[in-house]
């Protein structure tokens, strides 16, 4: 048994070695995609003064969630910037955008199809129940090996952990259609494609909000995490923090993080709820 | 309006469901099998058993029977929402069974509408695009269609309300909205499953009558689902009775309740009023048993009425003028007579032996 482990280790190690010599190009590419989404992001969050971007903000909470939020989301995010953490905050906001953005690209599509196909689902079922369980900074590892330090290590990670909910709750959406909707469709004779945007997606939308939530909201922590691979941002502040016992910027950037991290969930909330 | 084009042709078709459904089939068609065998033996449900009917053009074909009793899985079998286990139905000639799902799909587009008990408004649409939906589905475009849904919306009477939502409206609007989507795509053939039943009686009783009222002036033909026997009367020319997946009777509701097939359905039509659905025709004595009764009395002296007078009308018609009989008589000539006693049993539902025919 245990020399059955053993050889099973090597042959996962020899496989990540070869893969690092022999398919370099293809993960140099990948690398270079996802660094360009990141920097395009950052690029444009970067590109107005923190007042305009602090005020944009206050102004779209306002306008969802009354005035109260969006006065309170400026000032938080002016704090942000009184602890000289602006770049970090906007690096973070960033690495979060586009985790979600690729993470959502997959995920949705994939969970409509999961929908529409029982046999699917019940095959991503446990692939989805298995990245759930294990702890997120096990997809550092691999990424670290393939991509080296940096942020496209950190996007690949958090990618995984934030495409499970968009799944799952995409799937489960389709697969709540109304059976008398259905019905309707059938009778009234739709094709498939119009069963599918014209009754089921929109009554799946609740659900879907809910999975683009959620996934956001794990891309959060798991970008934080992804500090130790050197991905920038407000994480790889904590882990320096960390380090160098330096527990007064420690708490400023997990302020900075909890800000962001209220701001985004509560927006998309609120977003989800509108019928 | 009316005439005799078969426009729904079901024949002999069973539904069968369970797993063990094609044996069960087997078994019904080689052995013989009974509902309750089938069930014993492969634990299968017979949803529908030997129905057969046919819609013809203009007609309003009533289903009546109870929960349970199959009427939603006949309806269903009508445009193949449900696939017959054995036997065929034909729409406007061709059997569904056979079609590719294109064809289907035209099919139900085109020449057979639907409305639901539950009404299935999109509730992200306004009462105009739900209106409209069978059309857009059709790949009919905006404009052309939304002029067909209003001037479905305006025959229901909900002219004003089409730029509202579904949560907007009241139960009964709603269902005038699943007909008004329903006579967009302007179908020969409108199935309606239970449609009136989840709404109170009073708005029921008006949708019944407008429903008819717009079915005949449109010439559509419908099948009409119901568990209310009132409710197939007013509305339905034909009425089939349904029970444990059989029909059990079917005819114009006067033949019904004259003449019911078993004592199931002489329970059924126990409540039933008599005044307005029974005719002077089904209540009439022939003529020479009434003069062998009346031998003094002249046939002329009679006072006269048609054979489709009903019994409101002949008691009227009797306490009016006084006369123990009626002369019914049809383009000119004494066809039978109405007495007072084959009058009041008619009220009571027993036709005189004969002459009910």
């Amino acid at each position: 048994m245990e020399r059955f482990v053993t050889t099973f280790d090597r042959v996962v190690d020899d496989a990540l070695f070869w893969l690092t010599d022999h398919a370099a190009f293809v993960f140099d590419g990948i690398r270079a995609v996802l660094e360009g989404l990141y920097d395009a992001a950052l690029w444009l969050l970067m590109l107005p003064p923190f007042w305009a971007v602090a005020g944009l903000a206050g102004l779209i909470g306002w306008r969802v969630l009354g005035p109260a939020f969006g006065i309170g989301s400026a000032l938080a995010l002016a704090a942000c910037r009184a602890m000289g953490l602006w770049e970090e905050t906007m690096q973070t906001l960033a690495l979060v955008v586009a985790a979600s953005v690729i993470a959502l690209a997959i995920g949705v599509p994939l969970g409509v199809l999961a929908g529409l196909m029982p046999r699917l689902d019940r095959a991503l079922t446990p692939a989805l129940d298995l990245i759930q369980t294990l702890p997120p900074y096990i997809y550092l590892l691999p990424a670290i090996a393939l991509m080296g330090y940096g942020p496209a290590t950190a996007l690949v990670a958090t990618v995984i952990v934030a495409m499970p909910p968009a799944i799952r709750l995409t799937s489960l959406g389709i697969r709540q259609t109304p059976a008398a909707f259905l019905e309707l469709g059938q009778a009234i004779g739709a094709s498939r494609g119009q069963m599918l945007w014209k009754i089921r997606l929109p009554f799946a939308v609740p659900s879907i909000m809910a999975g683009i939530n959620q996934s956001l909201m794990m891309a959060f922590g798991m970008v934080v995490i992804a500090g130790i691979v050197g991905s920038g941002g407000l994480g790889e502040t904590i882990y320096g923090a960390i380090r160098t016992l330096d527990i007064a910027t420690s708490i400023n950037a997990s302020i900075a993080i909890v800000v962001l991290t209220m701001l985004l969930d509560r927006l998309t909330q609120a977003t989800a709820r509108k019928p | 309006m009316e005439s005799n084009e078969v426009l729904i042709d079901c024949r002999s078709v069973w539904k069968v469901f369970g797993e063990r459904s094609r044996e069960a089939i087997g078994a019904i068609t080689g052995r013989g099998l009974g509902k309750q065998q089938v069930l014993r033996e492969f634990g299968c449900v017979v949803g529908v058993s030997d129905a057969s009917l046919q819609v013809r053009r203009g007609e309003i074909f009533c289903v009546m029977g109870l929960s349970g009793s199959g009427k939603s899985t006949l309806i269903r079998l009508l445009n193949r929402l449900i696939e017959p286990s054995l036997g065929t139905v034909t729409v406007k000639g061709r059997d569904i069974a056979a079609m590719d799902a294109a064809t289907l799909r035209e099919t139900r587009a085109r020449h057979i509408g639907m409305v639901f008990q539950s009404v299935a408004l999109l509730p992200q649409r306004t009462v105009l695009e739900n209106a409209a939906f069978g059309l857009e589905v059709q790949g009919v475009g905006r404009e052309d269609r939304n002029r067909a849904a209003e001037a479905a919306l305006a025959k229901v009477g909900l002219s004003d309300w089409i730029q509202r939502y579904p949560r907007e409206l009241s139960g009964g609007m709603q269902q005038r909205v699943g007909l008004a989507r329903a006579l967009t795509a302007d179908p020969e053939i409108i199935l309606m499953d239970e449609p009136f039943s989840a709404l109170d009686p009073l708005i029921r009783r008006q949708l019944q009558d407008e429903f008819r009222q717009l079915a005949k002036d449109l010439g559509k033909s419908a099948v009409f689902i119901t568990h209310d026997l009132d409710e197939a009367i007013r509305i339905g020319d034909r009425i089939a009775i349904m029970k444990d997946g059989v029909i059990i009777q079917d005819g114009t509701a006067e033949q019904i309740v004259m003449n019911p097939a078993d004592q199931y359905v002489v329970d059924f039509v126990a409540g039933i009023s008599r005044l307005h659905l029974v005719k002077a025709h089904s209540v009439m004595i022939p003529v020479d048993q009434w003069r062998r009764q009346w031998p003094g009395v002249s046939l002329d002296s009679l006072p006269q009425c048609s054979p489709d007078a009903d019994i409101d009308a002949l008691i009227g018609k009797i306490t009016g003028t006084g006369s123990d009989a009626i002369a019914i008589a049809d383009n000119g000539r004494i066809v039978g007579v109405v007495t007072t006693r084959s009058l009041l049993l008619g009220v009571r539902g027993d036709a005189e032996p004969r002459a009910a025919a």
